[in-house]
């Protein structure tokens, strides 16, 4: 897989790279701002493209580099090589009617679960570690980080009560 | 000042319209330009404001050119580069030029509508490439870098014909002069440059202009072609950042240019007539011309006549570079025609742009196949 750039006057930078199978991927970063993704599967002749937003084109390599992204909610889980197994998730949620209205330690989630909830994002307004006794809302986004397993725990327990 | 302020509120909503539609605007600013002028309806005259207004449309759109000269890329790229941009330029000049004689103008003004045919718009051509999604086909390089061809040969003409009688050896001395000042500027104080464009102040647009509109006046009062030189000033500064350059200098470019074109059309006199069987010949040839050189230039590059479509699809369009050489060298009956011809060719090139893979298909598909060739992808 040899990655290729060239600089296009007048409309920006191009990157494009063969994949093993014979596929062609290319990527333009234009001028005007957008950036638009071809691929050319082996053998065929006309290019499909896909024009994205800068947000759009991060979401999109967020998505290749592993990370899951559901409809409602996202996770980036982090893995720290230098540090043998350490592996972290972060995780976002939405707040359904049947927790609103009560505080972070009215749930436990902390006992319960192991999760921690390190932000919450409500309107246009972003609360950074809420206290226990933070207030949930319906509609609030909240983080939460923890390892996989108790962030299974923490939506069986906690998000479906 | 209110006949400016009527043009650009039609221009606006030219713009609106043409944007919504994705059509290039140019040739409505200018048939706009023609309704409202003395042509027209006569609501609005040229002034001296105006006149000034559509000179800085020109200079920018010649410094953004400048800016974008990749010179040294255009020396890698050479080989294919020069055979793309000679069988462009030897075609379409010599089609346009024998036209242009053959209708009755004079040497000099058949030289300036041949090269007005000749150069194919770059706008056009790349925000088609961008906005029909085609910059991953092989022919999409072979077009930006014919672009960048024209563009030089631009520049040379514009040498050649504002040399005048002037004494062609101080006046090659005089253009040597100035460029080897503005790329010691550029390479001595790139740091100093840096700095500046760091600023969040107003000191990089104003840093901008002033550059522009000095190395302008400046090479007025020298007597070297102001426009060349405004060219050679983005080339220099290229060197530097270019991309603070152009977003430091583009409101000037796309607010000057607007009032330019549609200030061409404001000032276009009609009042001789205009030969309709002329403009559609013209404007034939210019669409038929670039589908020879175009064809030619898919053989030797990609080697399928096929690609050659849709090199022409591209290249249709002819645009600003041929307005500004109407504007500084054009009689009004040159004039005229090249503006016929930018506003037929531009609304035609905007559609054989859209749909040249289509048309490609179908040549390339024997006619009993075609039907299961339409879902190709």
């Amino acid at each position: 897989m040899a990655l290729r750039s060239v600089n296009l006057p007048g409309v920006g930078t191009k990157y494009e790279f063969s994949t093993d199978k014979g596929d062609t991927i290319a990527l333009f970063f234009t001028k005007t701002g957008t950036i638009q993704m071809y691929t050319l599967q082996g053998g065929c002749h006309t290019p499909s493209a896909a024009e994205m937003t800068p947000m759009e084109a991060r979401r999109l390599g967020n998505i290749l580099t592993g990370a899951i992204i559901e409809a409602e909610s996202e996770s980036v889980e982090i893995a720290f090589s230098a540090i043998a197994d350490l592996r972290i998730t972060i995780h976002t949620y939405t707040i359904k009617k049947n927790i609103a209205g009560k505080t972070i330690e009215d749930l436990q989630i902390r006992t319960k679960t192991g999760v921690t909830v390190i932000a919450v994002s409500r309107k246009d307004r972003n609360i950074i570690n809420p206290p226990p006794s933070f207030v949930f809302e319906e509609g609030d986004a909240v983080v939460v980080i923890g390892e996989t397993d108790q962030l299974k725990k923490f939506e069986q327990d906690v998000m479906v009560d | 000042m209110e006949g400016i302020v009527l043009a650009l509120f039609v221009c606006l909503v030219l713009a609106l319209v043409t944007k919504y539609l994705s059509i290039p605007p140019i040739p409505f600013y200018i048939i706009g330009g023609v309704l409202l002028g003395q042509s027209g309806l006569s609501l609005v005259t040229s002034s001296e404001l105006s006149h000034f207004f559509s000179q800085m449309g020109l200079i920018f759109l010649l410094f953004f050119m400048g800016l974008e000269l990749k010179l040294e890329r255009v020396a890698a790229n050479r080989s294919a580069v020069l055979t793309s941009g000679v069988i462009d330029l030897n075609i379409n000049m010599l089609i346009g030029f024998i036209a242009a004689y053959m209708f009755g103008f004079t040497l000099v003004e058949s030289l300036v509508i041949a090269s007005a045919f000749y150069i194919s718009s770059t706008a056009m051509a790349i925000t088609s490439l961008i906005e029909n999604r085609k910059l991953m086909l092989r022919e999409a390089e072979t077009v930006i870098w014919l672009m960048m061809f024209e563009d030089l040969v631009l520049i040379i003409f514009l040498a050649i014909i504002s040399a005048g009688d002037q004494n062609p050896f101080i006046f090659l001395l005089k253009i040597a002069g100035v460029l080897a000042f503005l790329y010691a500027i550029a390479h001595y104080g790139k740091e100093f440059l840096i700095s500046i464009l760091d600023r969040s102040d107003e000191l990089p647009i104003l840093f901008t202009f002033g550059a522009v509109l000095t190395t302008a006046s400046f090479s007025m009062y020298i007597g070297v072609p102001e426009t060349m030189m405004v060219i050679a000033l983005g080339a220099a500064l290229a060197t530097t950042d270019p991309d603070a350059f152009e977003q430091h200098a583009r409101p000037f470019k796309d607010v000057f240019l607007v009032v330019f074109f549609v200030f061409f059309g404001i000032t276009m006199n009609l009042s001789a007539g205009v030969d309709f069987f002329m403009i559609g010949a013209i404007s034939l040839l210019a669409i038929a011309s670039k589908l020879i050189s175009g064809i030619l230039t898919g053989i030797f590059i990609h080697g399928s006549p096929l690609s050659g479509i849709e090199i022409w699809g591209n290249t249709i369009a002819r645009g600003e570079f041929s307005i500004a050489l109407a504007a500084l060298f054009g009689s009004p009956a040159a004039a005229t025609i090249i503006a016929a011809m930018v506003v037929v060719t531009s609304i035609i090139g905007a559609f054989t742009s859209k749909y040249s893979v289509r048309m490609r298909r179908w040549i390339a598909a024997p006619s009993g196949h075609r039907g299961r060739h339409r879902r190709g992808h």
